[in-house]
């Protein structure tokens, strides 16, 4: 599984792709960086900030959109140019190419969420510690399903970009935003219920609008279960080109 | 023993086949690539001919375990290939796409393959298979500035580090030069005289023609013939093949071509000063062509085979 996940890592680390995830994770930092230096005397500061960056922003759309570029493209790029048939005629089970494929996606953007989500918080929060964490575990979480999503969409379509945008621009931002309920069956809803689940003081605009903290953590492990397994299935079923 | 008669001893003998495809189909969505296929393969070099089109990519995935099959089964030395990645330890592919990962350096490539196959230590075999394919001196630039020859090359270095007991190859000469062709001949028979077993694939007749003993050919697919290389090409050797002659004086050119021992007949085309001679010694009547109309002080327009093409040999082949 090792030379698959370096294998992966180079293949996901072109120059523009890793200029443009840096880029639109960077933007909350920048934003906060702004909002903090220029509007602290205000009180309702944390939370329009908490709703405009952290939701709106980061875990509404630099989350799924940064995963969304990487993820779709570990084996989306190979059916494309042809080369996934170099690894699917070694004596390794399809598993062990599918698993390094989805940690690869998630081992470049995690950190890089991670650090973005951490250091708005502690911007927008005043250096609370306790926030950052919340904001870092639950980015990692809705990195960590999004990645298994994107990843089976990879192998399941030949436009899974756009599959993906579709997906995040009505899925997980308009309609978990407007029907109840769908928030249990949303990638964001399960961040955002942990992200208020670990620190309900420091997010309790959020209170009206999240699932609970159990029901977040169960629905990421299961769409993260559910989907590396159908990846893996397609990859084991699928005519490789 | 050369290595075409220790293949037909082991089809004479009855021997388990290496590669066995039994009543295969495969299609996609209303389109047959390849309708209700039957052959085996046995230790030696056998060639997969076929005009583009003919099926030869789809049955060398079926065999490489890459698709599933619609209808019938595929076994590779005994096993089924399908869901068997075990199987790969024994088994080298290199399939027809150039796509390579051109951030690796030719070196790196070939030991990213090596890994793969779980080899410790990877130096000897990484050495042994870049050696093999005479792209020492190349090995430590980066894939993606390799010629389409070196490539090809590259890969099938890849495919050949795990050293394994059958290899199976997809148009590999695609994009090589003359002498890399015959380096890869070299190395083809040299593989092939250890016992091991090489299904290789091409549309190019000529190709295949100085390599294999055995061929199988593919046709609309179907397998359209199969066996020993120099009993089949007798048999196509028998066609008569048509050649365009124009000319300014075509009843002059005709007579000529008429009075030719090699000429079976000669009609008239449809364009001005067109002729078209039937002929089943095609070389010596193109050569003599020129000679003639020398001799008779008649002006050539042009001169063309009509038909020498895989597709007439093998249209000729499944008529018969």
């Amino acid at each position: 599984m090792v030379p698959v996940f370096w294998l992966s890592i180079s293949q996901l680390t072109g120059r523009w792709r890793v200029i443009l995830i840096t880029l639109l994770a960077a933007l909350p930092v920048g934003l906060a960086v702004i909002v903090h230096f220029a509007a602290t005397e205000d009180d309702s500061f944390d939370e329009n900030f908490m709703d405009i960056l952290l939701d709106g922003m980061l875990v509404a759309g630099i989350v799924p959109l940064v995963t969304m570029a990487l993820s779709t493209a570990s084996f989306g790029n190979e059916l494309e140019d042809r080369t996934l048939s170099f690894l699917t005629l070694k004596p390794i089970a399809r598993w062990q190419i599918a698993l390094p494929k989805f940690l690869a996606s998630i081992a470049i953007s995690g950190p890089l969420l991670i650090v973005s989500g951490v250091v708005a918080a502690l911007l927008g929060f005043d250096g609370s510690i306790k926030a950052a964490a919340a904001v870092g575990v639950a980015v990692l979480v809705g990195v960590t399903a999004y990645a298994a999503i994107f990843t089976w969409a990879g192998l399941v379509t030949s436009r899974p970009l756009a599959f993906a945008l579709i997906y995040v621009l009505l899925w997980e931002g308009v309609i978990s935003t407007y029907i109840d309920g769908v928030n249990y069956l949303s990638v964001r809803g399960y961040t955002l219920g942990i992200m208020y689940g670990i620190n309900e003081n420091g997010f309790g605009s959020l209170s009206e609008r999240v699932i609970e903290f159990p029901a977040a953590i169960v629905g990421a492990i299961v769409v993260t279960m559910v989907f590396s397994l159908l990846g893996v299935r397609r990859l084991r079923r699928m005519d490789v080109p | 023993m050369t290595t075409n008669q220790s293949h037909i001893n082991s089809e004479q003998a009855g021997a388990q086949p290496v590669i066995d495809v039994l009543s295969v189909s495969k299609w996609f969505g209303n389109v047959v690539a390849v309708n209700d296929v039957t052959l085996q393969v046995y230790p030696g070099i056998t060639g997969l001919l076929g005009p583009n089109g003919a099926g030869k990519t789809t049955i060398l995935h079926l065999i490489a375990g890459l698709a599933r099959c619609s209808d019938g089964s595929v076994t590779v030395l005994g096993e089924p290939v399908r869901d068997n990645p075990d199987l790969y330890k024994r088994v080298g592919v290199m399939s027809e796409h150039e796509a390579v990962y051109g951030f690796y350096t030719g070196r790196q490539f070939v030991e990213f393959a090596a890994r793969m196959h779980g080899l410790k230590p990877l130096k000897g075999p990484v050495d042994r298979a870049i050696e093999m394919v005479a792209l020492g001196d190349a090995q430590g630039r980066s894939v993606g500035t390799y010629s389409r020859g070196m490539r090809q090359r590259i890969r099938l270095a890849a495919s050949l580090v795990h050293n394994p007991e059958v290899l199976i190859l997809d148009e590999p000469l695609n994009g090589t030069d003359p002498r890399q062709r015959i380096e890869f001949h070299e190395t083809m028979i040299r593989i092939a005289s250890e016992g091991r077993t090489i299904l290789i694939s091409s549309h190019i007749l000529e190709e295949v023609e100085t390599l294999a003993d055995r061929i199988l050919l593919m046709v609309s697919g179907k397998l359209a013939a199969a066996g020993d290389f120099r009993a089949i090409r007798a048999k196509l050797d028998e066609q008569a093949y048509k050649v365009r002659v124009v000319t300014t004086s075509p009843r002059a050119m005709a007579s000529a071509l008429m009075a030719m021992e090699e000429v079976d007949s000669v009609s008239v085309g449809p364009e001005e000063g067109e002729l078209i001679a039937l002929s089943r010694n095609v070389n010596t009547l193109q050569l003599s062509i020129p000679r003639l109309a020398q001799e008779h002080g008649i002006r050539l327009l042009r001169v063309e085979p009509l038909d020498d093409s895989l597709e007439s040999i093998f249209s000729y082949v499944v008529e018969r």
